[in-house]
């Protein structure tokens, strides 16, 4: 749908024109040389003074044919240590959800900023994967060395 | 007298000399079609192409009045042209063209250009969408039509002048949670669901269903008993597949009953988060029933029941039902002749399996049986279509259409609709007293709409040689020229959603049109400018044989409208406004007008979504 793609391309020229200190985003470049508005990757930062500091934590965003009256999925890598990470790396936020906050006006600038939020404010209320959520209640001191691990694996990943 | 006397009057004879110098075309030889081509022919327009890409099926032949019997498996559009010739008493030209309107190989623009009016009589979406579209670029009229059951609906478009296909919403198919599906159904049609997508899907059908992939699982459900739960239920089921072949029929059926019936919906039970606040199933009990079904299954005089389509099987005779058509189903399999069987509603044997599972299921969740018949309805998403609407329908859009032609729009060459649009009107019909037929003036373009508001459109004349000697920073280079944006601050989009050029991306400008997928003959191309000055530019692209420059199209882009710049929707979404609204979805509810009759038969409709619109209610006497 025409939708679709005005509202994606809308997307990348307000992300250039303006986007929050220490992220990227970007669509992916396909075989044939052009850029897939509907694929993106991009990086959230954990913010300062966080367990998340110092790191920059990518994600694929993928737009379905029917945004904006759909939400975009966005997933980070499998296996990513978060009480609200699925294993499959499906970020579980309410915003992201058609039946829940999801509404066609969310920018992806609010949608990464939402992300980096969650990072250090997850909730207890809704457990997307047993080691990350089992240890936030009952082992703080385990939670926060493994979120420490992983954020020294992604000290260096791609920023822009 | 002659034939044409009474047309004549009715139509004055400016018009009917108009209509016998028209050539329309009609797309779709269906349920609407066969009504609405007899309409054209007898209100006498000169040509009329009619395209389908189907063929006439058994299934067709109780509504589309135009097809008999031997007719079954020709061309929908070649056969339809000859049935009309008994009555062609005016001697249109008839061109039926066998095809998809969306082929631009077989109708490319050009093409389209030589019609006046164009009459829809489809079936889907996505035909619909591209029509609207080829509409809205040749500034061509287009007469919708549409009817489910007792319901109908027409709408004229005069492209750019009223509201076009796409300015509302239109409604997306439902789907249901697979959580919702595999352990908690609540309706019938979550049974019928499970029934063919995942239990016969599973069991009889060649790749796995999607209802038991994991990822889709995890993404809806945080109970890791649940996840854990449901993978078990779908391994034990790939068990009992690869059992089909080894084992006899009643140890098998026996055991696939006590598996999704009786061991499935224990172990579902055990899973308390479910239960807390809704009815718990309750597991088939299976001794009460295998004496009876044993007994059933010896008499063959029970074997009626398999064709008895209204009556609603008790679950006994569910459970009978299951084990013939199961046992059916694995010889079918056993006998090497197909590897797989894949669902259909005309499949006896399938549907009969599909029907026992789901009413059995039904029954273990306390949901309401239904007749095979009722099943057959939803599992085949077979929506009724009634020959009396259609024709209702056809004579509204063919009568509407003649409305067009009391001014002489082809002669002026005017693309100036505002006077037939004024007159015009959208007509809804139902079944519900008093509002047999509505009928509602037309109304302007949704300016959010992505398809008519703030787009131009045009043609891109170019020869094959061009294409392949042009480069993408060339056309850019042009493009900032002819129509006037800043200096290369353009975004060039093709197909669905590749982007291949804009300022910040300019790794394709040394490229050749021709290297670039998606700037081909019949292709698509939106230009937009980043600078939010100009409106937006769609280019068709038209590869020709003609000798010379290529050519863009002679337009003025008119400026951007500041409709949803992100500054507006920041406030709509800080204050909780209507984000419907800003993105120009509108709630289905606005797709069908269902209002009140008062004494003048006028009504305001109040829609806080929209602007209001007069409706004017007629009742058929």
């Amino acid at each position: 749908m025409s939708l679709c793609k005005t509202r994606l391309q809308e997307e990348r020229k307000q992300w250039r024109k303006d986007h929050p200190f220490g992220f990227y985003a970007k669509p992916a470049k396909g075989q044939d040389g052009s850029l897939d508005l509907t694929q993106w990757t991009a990086g959230i930062p954990g913010k300062a003074g966080t367990l998340w500091s110092d790191a920059v934590y990518p994600i694929t965003i993928t737009f379905p044919e029917e945004y904006p009256s759909k939400p975009p999925k966005v997933k980070f890598p499998a296996n990513f240590y978060h009480p609200n990470v699925y294993p499959s790396g499906t970020i579980c936020l309410s915003i992201l959800n058609e039946e829940q906050d999801w509404r066609p006006a969310i920018t992806l600038k609010q949608i990464v900023l939402g992300i980096q939020e969650l990072l250090d404010t997850p909730n207890p209320d809704s457990p997307a994967q047993e080691p990350a959520w089992k240890a936030f209640m009952k082992d703080k001191a385990l939670y926060e060395k493994k979120v420490k691990e992983q954020a020294k694996r992604y000290v260096n990943a791609g920023s822009m | 007298m002659a034939r044409n006397t009474y047309l004549k009057k009715v139509l004055g004879e400016d018009r009917l000399e108009r209509l016998a110098n028209t050539k329309v075309i009609m797309i779709g030889a269906g349920g609407i079609g066969c009504e609405l081509l007899k309409d054209l022919l007898l209100s006498g327009y000169g040509e009329i192409h009619i395209v389908d890409l189907d063929t006439v099926t058994l299934s067709n032949l109780n509504r589309q009045f135009l097809f008999r019997k031997k007719d079954i498996d020709k061309s929908k559009s070649l056969t339809i042209a000859k049935a009309v010739q008994s009555f062609n008493y005016f001697n249109a030209k008839l061109v039926p063209h066998h095809g998809n309107i969306m082929d631009t190989t077989q109708f490319p623009l050009s093409w389209w250009d030589q019609f006046s009016f164009i009459y829809n009589a489809l079936d889907n979406l996505e035909a619909r969408r591209y029509v609207n579209k080829m509409a809205l670029f040749l500034k061509k009229p287009l007469m919708e039509s549409g009817t489910t059951g007792f319901e109908g609906q027409i709408q004229p478009i005069y492209p750019y002048y009223s509201e076009c296909f796409d300015c509302q919403a239109k409604v997306t198919p439902k789907t249901y949670p697979v959580c919702t599906i595999r352990s908690t159904p609540s309706l019938p049609v979550h049974c019928i669901t499970w029934a063919k997508e995942f239990l016969f899907h599973q069991l009889f059908d060649e790749s796995e269903s999607d209802l038991s992939n994991s990822e889709t699982i995890q993404n809806e459900t945080d109970d890791a008993q649940e996840i854990e739960n449901l993978a078990q239920e779908a391994n034990e089921l790939i068990e009992l597949r690869k059992s089909i072949k080894t084992t006899d029929a009643s140890p098998f059926i026996e055991q696939l009953v006590l598996k999704i019936f009786k061991g499935d919906i224990e172990r579902l039970l055990l899973i308390d988060t479910l239960w807390k606040s809704r009815k718990k199933p309750t597991p088939l009990d299976w001794s009460t029933y295998k004496a009876p079904v044993t007994g059933m299954l010896s008499d063959i005089s029970n074997q009626s029941l398999l064709i008895n389509d209204t009556k609603v099987w008790t679950v006994l005779e569910n459970i009978y039902v299951l084990y013939k058509s199961g046992s059916i189903l694995q010889r079918r399999i056993k006998s090497g002749k197909e590897s797989f069987i894949s669902f259909d509603k005309d499949d006896e044997d399938t549907l009969n399996f599909v029907a026992a599972a789901a009413n059995l299921r039904s029954s273990i969740f306390n949901i309401p049986i239904m007749s095979k018949f009722d099943i057959k309805q939803i599992a085949g998403n077979i929506i009724p279509a009634i020959a009396t609407t259609n024709a209702i329908i056809s004579g509204f859009s063919s009568l509407n259409g003649t409305r067009y032609f009391k001014y002489n729009y082809d002669q002026t060459g005017s693309v100036d609709f505002t006077p037939i649009s004024k007159e015009s009107s959208t007509v809804f019909i139902s079944i519900k007293p008093n509002k047999y037929i509505t009928a509602a003036a037309l109304v302007s373009p949704n300016e959010k709409c992505p398809s008519s508001s703030l787009l131009s459109r045009g043609v891109f004349q170019i020869t094959e040689e061009q294409r392949q000697t042009l480069t993408l920073g060339e056309l850019v280079e042009k493009l900032v020229k002819k129509y006037g944006y800043e200096e290369g601050d353009l975004s060039v989009i093709v197909g669905k959603s590749r982007l291949v050029y804009d300022i910040d991306f300019d790794d394709n400008v040394e490229k050749k049109l021709s290297e670039i997928g998606g700037i081909g003959d019949g292709e698509l191309i939106l230009v937009q400018d980043e600078n939010d000055r100009l409106e937006n530019l769609e280019l068709y692209v038209k590869v020709t044989d003609e000798e010379r420059e290529h050519v863009l199209p002679e337009l003025k882009l008119r400026p951007k409208k500041s409709v949803g710049d992100d500054q507006s929707v920041e406030t709509e979404e800080e204050s909780g406004g209507d984000v419907e609204q800003v993105d120009g979805v509108v709630n289905e509810n606005d797709a069908i007008v269902i209002i009140d009759e008062e004494d003048d038969g006028l009504v305001e409709l109040d829609e806080p979504a929209l602007k209001k619109r007069r409706i004017q209610v007629q009742s058929l006497a």
